[in-house]
């Protein structure tokens, strides 16, 4: 019986590789072929969007030990400062020239990265960094930072909702055999993959990588080699703010508006999601987000009412069977 | 031969009944009783009954937060769970009669008592950050099915429910003391009474060895677990019981009111963040705390349209003020900020810091 399990328990990685596969083949049973794949890259591209906000929740956990009730805040802050430069160059955003239109894109990524990264830092500098080590006093402290971040926007931006016109080359899509892929998604997917690949790339390859993940195993040994960890710690919370604020410009490009409270509900998501892959993962985070969207997508075309509902439910099977998530952090 | 611990707490309970706490307890407890004899308006008699169910709403989450270290943003949900409990049985599915009164109260208490066991066995085996995090999508999940299954639970537009007999809003004895003697003052006392009660239980519960154990685990669980206490189990029976008194001033409430709805019952964003506010402004762990805290936020709450009203007249240019006073949310949550970081004790942990450094 113990030689069985430990047999299992060996091969568990493939068990579950496989387990996995099935489950993601199982809607084929109720959604026809050519729709199941459109749905498939709403949910990919979904995931990926997602995996921007979680991607910037799990680093700032992973390191520094602080969960982020504002990283929706943060978001929804770089929505708005996307939103606000779409404004100004509403111009680029209708004109018919895809250098113009990626233009104004990138514009709007950069305004709201270096928007909410300077946030971050404020937010870490000001509030943040007088409750480190206290769990309960993060959650309340950056919980009363959502709520006063959120009035702000609705402060400068008006409490209503906005239409973001997507850039011309960005709408349509591609109608492949019947399979209709939106031109949108594929940049979300595109967008996702390579911040997962640049986040592996800093994290495995640069020297500053290196001192962030053996900050992640032990603080007081990378102070003790002389590296400022106060300015690490800094620097790695404007970049998670960062990426939040990178999900923000994608999603409400993707959704085609913003309101105030939008980062609630994307900070659920990144939330149901570090739980499914494990705090402080990065894979975990792209592996849950991923799961989280195609789920999403799958049930919301089955039974429309329950789409908001299976995530929790997913989320409460993991933390049954895996408390600690898909890959717990340092394992 | 007398332990120092004996000692103590003979001393304490030789001087219960004196000194400015006790007088101030009992003073409020008048002064409640009262209230619907000194103010004539509705409006004061409702801010009273608000501050009354929302005391007990905050006591109960004290325990949670103040008394056993855990954060839970499920709590607005057992909120509603009692309020729509009580609102299917008397509103939707049946009529105002006491039986159905009393049969909801119960499926509230036995719900929530369920939910929270399910809650606490997912959630606590893990660190307790991912309480916080479990709990919020449960909440958000309630909100969700309670807006959609609309055939159940009257989705956006709720229900609305009446009371039975004496309590009903259109029965009427008479005058007293120039006051109507009627529905609304019998249900007043009947929460009031409720309440009284609710949070005599809370503060024997935390003054409990039980409490005295669950105070431990918050300050050290390593240590409580050394000294052989199972902290899991004490854990859930500490959330077990917070969640069934929500209920139950979930279930006052929607008595008081007459009318529950996904926002105004369950809502994260407008039951658990005033309850948040208030247990932070009143104190963590000290339970008096939350009568403090619901005060102050639900009278600033009621009088901020007048003040608002007041600024347009007062000041009918200045358009700043007016959007300040708008985003009076934004004021609390400057304040919340403020009070986290300033005063972690709060009124009542502050008042009696200096007290205690005075003697």
């Amino acid at each position: 019986m113990a030689g069985a399990l430990a047999a299992f328990k060996k091969r568990s990685g493939e068990v579950s590789l496989a387990a996995a596969v099935v489950l993601f083949m199982l809607p084929l049973l109720w959604i026809p072929g050519k729709i199941y794949l459109t749905l498939t890259i709403a949910g990919l591209a979904m995931g990926m969007l997602i995996f921007l906000v979680a991607s910037g929740l799990s680093i700032i956990f992973g390191l520094m030990d602080v969960l982020n009730f504002a990283h929706g805040a943060l978001f929804a802050w770089g929505a708005y400062t996307g939103f606000s430069v779409f404004k100004l160059m509403r111009v680029w955003v209708g004109a018919d020239s895809v250098l113009k239109n990626v233009g104004v894109f990138s514009v709007a990524v950069a305004a709201a990265l270096l928007a909410v990264a300077v946030l971050g830092m404020l937010l870490e500098r000001g509030l943040i960094r007088r409750v480190y080590g206290s769990h309960l006093f993060q959650i309340l402290i950056t919980f009363g930072a959502m709520v006063v971040l959120v009035e702000l926007i609705r402060v400068f931006w008006g409490p209503n909702d906005e239409v973001i016109v997507q850039p011309l080359t960005f709408r349509g899509s591609w109608d492949m055999q019947g399979v209709i892929v939106e031109r949108y998604r594929v940049l979300c997917i595109m967008i996702g993959l390579l911040v997962y690949a640049m986040i592996q790339i800093v994290l495995k390859k640069t020297k500053l990588g290196t001192i962030v993940r053996a900050g992640v195993e032990n603080r007081e040994m990378v102070q003790a080699m002389g590296h400022n960890i106060s300015r690490i710690f800094t620097g790695v919370f404007a970049a998670g703010a960062a990426l939040a604020a990178l999900g923000g410009v994608a999603m409400s490009v993707f959704d085609r508006q913003v309101y105030p409270d939008m980062g609630g509900t994307y900070l659920l998501f990144a939330f149901i999601v570090v739980i499914i892959g494990g705090l402080g993962s990065i894979t975990g985070s792209l592996l849950g987000a991923l799961i989280v969207g195609l789920a999403y997508n799958y049930v919301a075309y089955l039974v429309p009412w329950a789409a908001a509902a299976v995530n929790v439910l997913i989320m409460i099977i993991i933390l049954l069977i895996r408390p600690t998530g898909l890959f717990p952090a340092g394992g | 031969m007398q332990t120092p611990v004996q000692m103590y707490r003979i001393g304490r309970k030789k001087n219960r009944f004196k000194g400015a706490g006790f007088f101030l307890k009992v003073g409020t407890l008048l002064f409640l009783i009262a209230t619907p004899f000194l103010f004539p308006s509705f409006k004061i008699v409702d801010l009273a009954m608000n501050i009354i169910i929302f005391s007990v709403l905050v006591a109960s989450f004290d325990i949670l937060l103040g008394y056993t270290g855990i954060l839970s943003f499920a709590h607005g949900m057992f909120f509603g769970i009692g309020a729509y409990c009580v609102a299917l049985l008397m509103g939707q599915y049946g009529g105002p009669s006491y039986v159905h009164l009393a049969l909801g109260l119960l499926l509230g208490v036995v719900a929530a008592a369920a939910l929270a066991l399910v809650i606490s066995f997912l959630s606590l085996r893990v660190k307790a950050i991912f309480f916080a995090m479990v709990t919020l999508a449960i909440a958000e999940l309630a909100i969700v099915l309670a807006t959609k299954l609309s055939g159940f639970t009257g989705g956006e537009d709720g229900i609305s429910l009446n009371m039975p007999g004496i309590f009903a809003v259109s029965h009427h004895m008479g005058h007293f003391l120039g006051i109507e003697i009627g529905g609304r003052i019998f249900t007043y006392y009947l929460i009031l009474f409720g309440s009284v009660i609710l949070f005599f239980l809370m503060i024997r519960f935390t003054h409990s060895p039980l409490g005295r154990v669950l105070q431990a685990i918050r300050d050290n669980t390593r240590r409580a677990e050394a000294l052989g206490y199972k902290t899991f189990i004490f854990q859930v029976v500490s959330i077990l019981f917070g969640c069934v008194v929500a209920s139950i001033a979930g279930a006052f409430y929607a008595m008081w009111v007459g009318y529950v709805n996904p926002e105004s019952c369950l809502g994260v964003m407008t039951i658990m963040l005033d309850v948040l506010l208030m247990v932070i402004i009143g104190g963590m762990g000290t339970l008096y705390g939350a009568i403090v805290g619901a005060g102050l936020l639900k009278t600033a709450q009621t009088f901020l349209p007048d003040l608002q009203h007041l600024a347009k007249i007062v000041f009918p240019h200045v358009a700043f003020i007016h959007q300040f006073l708008e985003r009076w949310l934004l004021l609390f949550g400057v304040l919340f900020i403020l009070v986290v970081i300033l005063f972690p004790k709060g009124v009542i942990g502050s008042m009696r810091e200096y007290m205690a450094r005075r003697t």
